[in-house]
């Protein structure tokens, strides 16, 4: 037996969530484009969604967000640290965002944690949903999860014949559920699509033979730096902080950033570390294929989601990177061709 | 004089400090003493760092140029160069600024107990060291010789001038000045760091030799110390890298695999040489 809910009973029980203080985030079409956004209610909720264009980070991780105020007055400074002290639920996440979400919480909850994050990971339900069709750029089952995979989540729902067979995942899950009132049905879920198979295994000692290869400024030549594979990617987390002065107050802003901007890595007095192009974008598939699993002792830092096979303008394609260091260092590990 | 709902629970929130006092020490390098209020502060070794913000332009790192087994105020000793520093020049005492840390690893220095200390710093390289040279001062017994080669491109950039006469009047301790360019009021060496090092050829054996300054004069120094016999486990510097977070998030200070914030500042060559990533 399976526990069942209706289309209109999964609205309803997160109506009932959200009418509780809840706040629901979830896709929803923002002038045509499929994000992540607060509903104001259910049903502007997109349950059809497949892989938004930017990934549900933006709940965690906001694009841009205050971490503290300061207020001068009278010879004083007062510092108001911004908090986040509500329930959330995060939902409709495919199992690949899912693990985009633990991938953000290896690096961001690792002691010390980010203070912001933390706050709001801990203050969020994630509700998934599993994927019945693949798209093309789809590739999670090269990276430890699949379709219907409810790891990492509270959470999951399968689409049936008139709604959703519903289960929880974690204890968190089980009592977020308590407001549902599922039905008990016999049913069986659908055969979950299989996304394309790449090369993940050994990745991380492919990339270390590769590290010095040429390979990184070939590819590097055509990046325009515009960015957008780390904004719209679910496992990027590098950040920046800034500080906007407004009259006697200042916003300390922590926004994300991306390795492939110029000036990244340049220091105060002009040296950079990272200055080449190369040098660039071989720190982004370095860090998702070799330090991230390395220093964390985790898996490959890369959800399978093909946001950014989608996003880049040159069609720097990821899935490519994976074959091409397996064909590369398969044919030629130590040649070092530069 | 200010008043926060102080929490540590974001890494990346500064605890409010009070500049106490500002002391000139070159036409441009400040030497800044912070006082936090009650319940502030935080213990910190000798090559930490921390974040300095003043609210509303930014924050950038700084190391710590104090002692802490002292007990005074935390020192820092900044040279005005990017936005930051210059907010902070412009800052009188009495002013509130952000700080947060400590962070690195700092010097090794239980491995420095019982050798030689060869310290050398150029410019502003300087302000890491003061912590050792102090902690070998106050702790003289733990260590061998000390010795200090410190440059700077004239007699007037010399940083802490003003507590040479006090290091060199510890017994074992030696300081060795230089300048690159020679000039009214000094009638002492003029050269490079690495022809003061050629020059005196320290004790190789059961010695450290502990490096600060521009990446240039390290480079030279380097092969200079090489040259002499150092090998590179006997040899420490500390690596400059842009850091926005302080606690290996941001990604951005890494080279290769070490995240300086979190794994250096502080390496040996013997690290520095088996780096993924070469610098
Ligand atoms: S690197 Fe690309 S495929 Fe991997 S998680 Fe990020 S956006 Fe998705
Ligand atoms: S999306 Fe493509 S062009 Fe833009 S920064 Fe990323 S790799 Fe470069
Ligand atoms: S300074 Fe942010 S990771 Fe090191």
């Amino acid at each position: 037996m399976s526990r069942f809910l209706s289309r209109e009973a999964l609205l309803a029980w997160l109506d009932g969530l959200r009418e509780g203080g809840t706040v629901v985030v979830a896709p929803t079409l923002v002038e045509g484009v499929s994000l992540y956004r607060q509903v104001p209610v259910a049903s502007e909720i997109d349950l059809d969604a497949s892989v938004t264009v930017v990934s549900p980070k933006e709940w965690l991780f906001p694009a841009s967000h205050t971490i503290f105020t300061v207020e001068r007055k009278d010879g004083r400074v007062d510092l108001r640290e911004n908090t986040f002290d509500g329930r959330a639920v995060l939902f409709g996440l495919h199992p690949c965002d899912a693990l985009g979400v633990h991938l953000m919480d290896v690096p961001f909850l690792a002691e010390p944690a980010d203070g912001s994050y933390r706050e709001r990971r801990e203050r969020t339900a994630l509700v998934g949903l599993s994927c019945i069709r693949c798209r093309p750029e789809c590739f999670c089952t090269s990276v430890d999860t699949s379709p219907d995979d409810p790891t990492h989540l509270d959470v999951m729902l399968t689409l049936v014949e008139g709604g959703y067979v519903v289960a929880a995942a974690s204890d968190k899950g089980e009592a977020l559920l308590a407001s549902a009132k599922p039905e008990e049905k016999a049913l069986s879920l659908p055969e979950p699509p299989a996304p394309e198979k790449l090369p993940t295994e050994d990745l991380p000692r492919l990339f270390r033979a590769l590290y010095d290869d040429g390979y990184w400024g070939r590819l590097a030549d055509r990046c325009i730096h515009c960015n957008i594979c780390s904004y719209v990617c679910p496992t990027c987390y590098c950040f920046d902080m800034r500080d906007y002065p407004r009259g006697n107050t200042a916003e300390r802003v922590q926004s994300w950033e991306s390795c492939q901007a110029p000036g990244f890595t340049r220091l105060a007095g002009g040296h950079d570390t990272r200055g080449s192009k190369a040098a660039k974008m071989r720190q982004r598939f370095a860090h998702k294929f070799l330090y991230f699993p390395e220093t964390f002792d985790s898996q490959l830092s890369c959800s399978g989601c093909g946001r950014c096979v989608r996003a880049c303008p040159v069609n720097i394609d990821i899935r490519e990177i994976i074959s091409d260091l397996k064909k590369i260092g398969v044919s030629s590990v130590g040649s070092g061709e530069k | 004089m200010w008043a926060a709902e102080k929490s540590r629970a974001n890494p990346l929130v500064p605890l409010p400090a009070t500049i106490s006092a500002v002391r000139e020490l070159t036409i441009d390098v400040n030497l800044f003493q912070v006082q936090f209020g009650d319940g502030g502060g935080f213990p910190y070794r000798p090559g930490q760092f921390a974040f300095l913000s003043a609210f509303g332009v930014g924050e950038a790192p700084f190391s710590i140029t104090s002692l802490n087994d002292e007990g005074g105020p935390m020192e820092f000793a900044i040279r005005r160069v990017g936005t930051v520093s210059t907010a902070l020049h412009d800052m009188e005492p009495g002013s509130v600024l952000g700080v947060r840390g400590p962070f690195g690893n700092g010097f090794p220095l239980d491995t420095f107990k019982g050798k030689n200390l060869v310290i050398i710093g150029g410019g502003i390289g300087l302000a890491p060291l003061r912590p050792i040279i102090k902690n070998a001062l106050v702790y003289r017994d733990d260590y061998g010789e000390v010795v200090v080669i410190y440059g700077a491109r004239t007699h007037q950039d010399l940083v802490f001038a003003s507590e040479f006469e006090d290091w060199a009047a510890v017994p074992g301790v030696r300081l060795e000045l230089t300048v690159d360019r020679e000039g009214p009021g000094w009638d002492g060496r003029v050269a490079l760091v690495p022809a003061v090092i050629k020059e005196l050829q320290p004790t190789v054996e059961n010695a450290v030799a502990i490096i600060c300054g521009p990446p240039i004069m390290i480079r030279f120094v380097l092969a200079e110390l090489k040259a002499q016999g150092f090998e590179n486990h006997q040899i420490v510097t500390t690596l400059e890298s842009k850091m926005k977070c302080g606690i290996g998030k941001c990604a951005r200070c890494n080279i290769g695999e070490k995240y300086v914030c979190q794994d250096g500042p502080v390496f040996t060559f013997d690290q520095i040489s088996g780096f993924l990533e070469q610098i």
